[in-house]
């Protein structure tokens, strides 16, 4: 079946229809919309179409933890929040890390996913930093890239070997830089973590890691990708790097552009993250780096929880929010702050994500693309409370808020997804 | 105000929990520690016995190791004609599985008035304080590196006793600041009370960085730190400080940091010696200090049975006195 959306105001930073006012979709692709003829149409009423987002950080849980959220739940809870495809992390329980694990992975998104899944899978067997992964075999099954996640390497030279043997293959590697030695800590060792007495995480912990990592992805000349930066420093190192000639990129997460330290002074567990949030001049450099194309992602970091895993003490509680939800009212947020103009935080949620996960066809609106689209209105606001949330983890800082902007409808693959 | 701080006050500025000494207005610390002085005989002891808690049942809540704190706690709540449980949770339900949550609940279907926290975990008696039913009062006995207000309310009072109004006072605190909650709180204590000179006294890797936020001034050597100090605050030193690479030796730490005779003569000359206790001598401190007649720790002792009556009173009376 064919549509016309009309009335709309195309925004699609980087492709020729950017600011255009109608589009067709056919065969689940973007079409000319003169080509139609009986096509269904759509009245946009002055929304913005915009290209579905893509989040290359998201944790689905599933396999093994589903109490905390499955494919179904997450994905559902995706579109909610203006996106149409995720790439999965591999910390499930057990990780993936074999070909039978990834085609699970697609098999449940196929069978019961709200949007597309891209999985990724561990560099080393089992997570544990050892040994090599059978890294084709996994891309073969359908991965996007190989990740350690969370999960050190045992040592550097185990993880030269993997970036070198990646490279060989010409396969991507997501990073999450740390030291091993400053690892741990729940709050940034500053001010507030100081004055809570909470244990603290030093921002050595990740500048040490990714000055160590860069020299790897450098000898070894991996295609690589810096996931989850947090400080200025780590910002200054990866656009020197870049400068450099060094074929990297880097995300950073939707909460550290939102929330500094600050953000944890009433002990609010939903704040306890992987990554802590630090200080204020951190935050602000992390903007700055997503505007000067320093950082070419942004990501969820999505991490649903179920309510007893929060329900502790701050220090005692498992880390990370769920927040997919809201991902494209929070990029509204931000741009009505004033801090990060909307066109450049889509980009870094479409066109650059489909680039890094080498989907070259999804993020932009345009003739012959994928039809994954998502009708928006900015005028409008989205409520967020428990009783109407989709996601499975109750773990998020927006119940009780309202976001500027309301997704009006999806497309992915031309299918209509009602809001 | 801000932070979990607001926990603990009524709309009204009433104390209803005590769960740290930040933000504490000068007025409530005051009334407090005048509270706590009506606890204490002529000679300075506290009182045997008053009926102001009876029919009331105190929990004291220990996660974490104490036999001090906790006997000091026990004391005062028989003093005030309460009933007192005590419960060692490391050897109960917290090793069974339970979580602090359902524990929580469950104290609280056995009628409890008011619960003493202790906990490993930095805003452990936030979280309960957060959760509990109205009309039980919280009271934090120490939580991680976070704060023990008692404590500081306990070194305010044996301060204001010997030196008189802290708005006119030099204190030096002295050692491993970092992973102290006594520090923590005595800091923000004496800001409440106006303190205008408050000293920071330690190597690198003992002293927070991020002191200079809350007016503390940081010495590495303590000979300048010392200088016209009227308040001389020692604190213990742990010894794991030293498997974890943070300090060569005890020894050497006295040989920098211990509080001797000598170094003490660059205080003012009636300052006096404070120690949460328990001491170490020949690391923290020199016999002949802790034995000496500047040393008033175990005044600190006394003083802590009186305090915690005046704040299990106060906050009781402010937890029900409105409701029944």
């Amino acid at each position: 079946m064919s549509v016309i959306i009309q009335n709309i105001q195309i925004i699609s930073p980087g492709s020729p229809l950017h600011g255009t006012t109608e589009i067709g979709i056919n065969n689940g692709e973007f079409v000319n919309p003169t080509t139609l003829a009986d096509a269904t149409e759509i009245n946009g009423n002055s929304a913005w179409l915009v290209p579905g987002l893509i989040d290359c950080r998201v944790n689905l849980r599933e396999p093994g933890l589903e109490h905390k959220g499955t494919i179904a739940s997450e994905t559902r809870a995706a579109v909610a929040g203006g996106v149409t495809s995720v790439v999965a992390t591999p910390t499930t329980d057990p990780v993936v890390d074999s070909p039978a694990d990834v085609r699970l992975v697609l098999e449940r998104a196929k069978a019961s996913g709200h949007c597309r899944v891209f999985p990724t899978a561990m560099l080393t067997q089992g997570g544990s930093g050892n040994h090599l992964s059978e890294m084709a075999a996994l891309v073969d099954a359908g991965c996007v890239a190989l990740a350690q996640g969370n999960r050190p390497f045992n040592s550097r030279k185990i993880e030269f070997n993997a970036l070198k043997y990646a490279q060989s293959l010409g396969i991507r590697v997501i990073l999450d830089s740390e030291s091993r030695d400053f690892a741990g800590g729940c709050a940034h060792a500053g001010q507030i973590g100081t004055g809570l007495g909470l244990s603290l995480n030093s921002p050595l912990s990740e500048t040490l890691g990714l000055g160590a990592d860069l020299e790897l992805v450098e000898a070894t000349g991996v295609s690589a990708h810096f996931s989850r930066i947090t400080t200025k420093t780590s910002v200054d190192r990866i656009r020197e790097a870049k400068a450099k000639g060094l074929q990297i990129t880097c995300d950073v997460t939707l909460s550290h552009l939102l929330y500094s330290e600050q953000a944890i002074v009433n002990l609010d567990p939903n704040f306890h993250l992987e990554r802590p949030l630090r200080t204020e001049d951190d935050r602000l450099a992390l903007i700055a780096g997503v505007v000067d194309g320093t950082i070419d992602l942004i990501v969820s970091d999505h991490s649903p929880h179920e309510t007893g895993a929060k329900l502790a003490p701050f220090p005692e509680t498992e880390k990370g929010m769920s927040l997919i939800e809201g991902v494209i009212q929070l990029l509204l947020t931000l741009d009505q702050r004033g801090e990060l103009s909307f066109e450049q935080s889509l980009a870094a949620m479409t066109s650059n994500a489909a680039q890094v996960i080498n989907q070259k066809e999804l993020g932009a609106v345009q003739y012959g693309n994928p039809a994954d689209c998502v009708l928006l209105d900015p005028n409008g606001s989205t409520t967020y409370n428990q009783e109407q949330w989709l996601s499975a983890g109750t773990n998020s800082p927006l119940f009780g808020q309202t976001l500027p902007g309301r997704v009006m409808g999806s497309w992915i693959h031309g299918q209509h997804i009602a809001p | 105000m801000h932070g979990p701080a607001a926990l603990q006050l009524t709309p009204d500025g009433r104390l209803k929990h005590l769960l740290t000494t930040e933000g504490l207005p000068k007025s409530l610390i005051t009334e407090l520690l005048d509270t706590a002085e009506t606890f204490l005989s002529s000679q300075g002891q506290p009182v045997k016995k008053v009926p102001l808690l009876r029919g009331k049942t105190v929990v004291n809540l220990f996660f974490e190791n104490s036999t001090r704190t906790r006997t000091t706690f026990d004391i005062a709540a028989h003093r005030l004609s309460a009933d007192v449980v005590t419960l060692d949770i490391r050897t109960s339900s917290a090793s069974k599985g339970e979580t602090l949550f359902d524990t929580l609940k469950n104290l609280e279907a056995m009628q409890a008035d008011l619960f003493v926290v202790r906990h490993s975990a930095g805003g452990a008696p936030f979280f309960i304080a957060d959760r509990v039913t109205p009309n039980i009062a919280v009271i934090n006995a120490g939580d991680g590196t976070h704060a023990h207000p008692t404590q500081a309310l306990l070194d305010l009072m044996t301060i204001r006793k010997h030196k008189g109004d802290p708005a006119n006072l030099s204190v030096a605190i002295v050692g491993d600041l970092k992973h102290s909650r006594v520090a923590r709180s005595l800091i923000h204590g004496l800001r409440g009370m106006g303190c205008p000179d408050i000293r920071a006294i330690g190597p690198g890797t003992l002293l927070p960085s991020d002191l200079g936020h809350l007016g503390v001034r940081t010495f590495h050597a303590i000979e300048d730190g010392l200088k016209d100090v009227d308040v001389v605050v020692l604190l213990r030193l742990q010894k794991e400080r030293m498997s974890s690479a943070l300090l060569p030796s005890e020894r050497e730490f006295f040989n920098l940091y211990g509080m001797t005779e000598s170094r003490l003569r660059l205080a003012k000359d009636n300052a006096i010696v404070m120690h949460p206790g328990p001491i170490n001598r020949g690391v923290e401190i020199a016999n002949e200090v802790a034995d000496g007649p500047q040393a008033v720790i175990l005044d600190q002792v006394t003083n802590g049975i009186a305090i915690r009556m005046a704040v299990m009173a106060m906050t009781l009376s402010t937890q029900q006195g409105s409701h029944s």
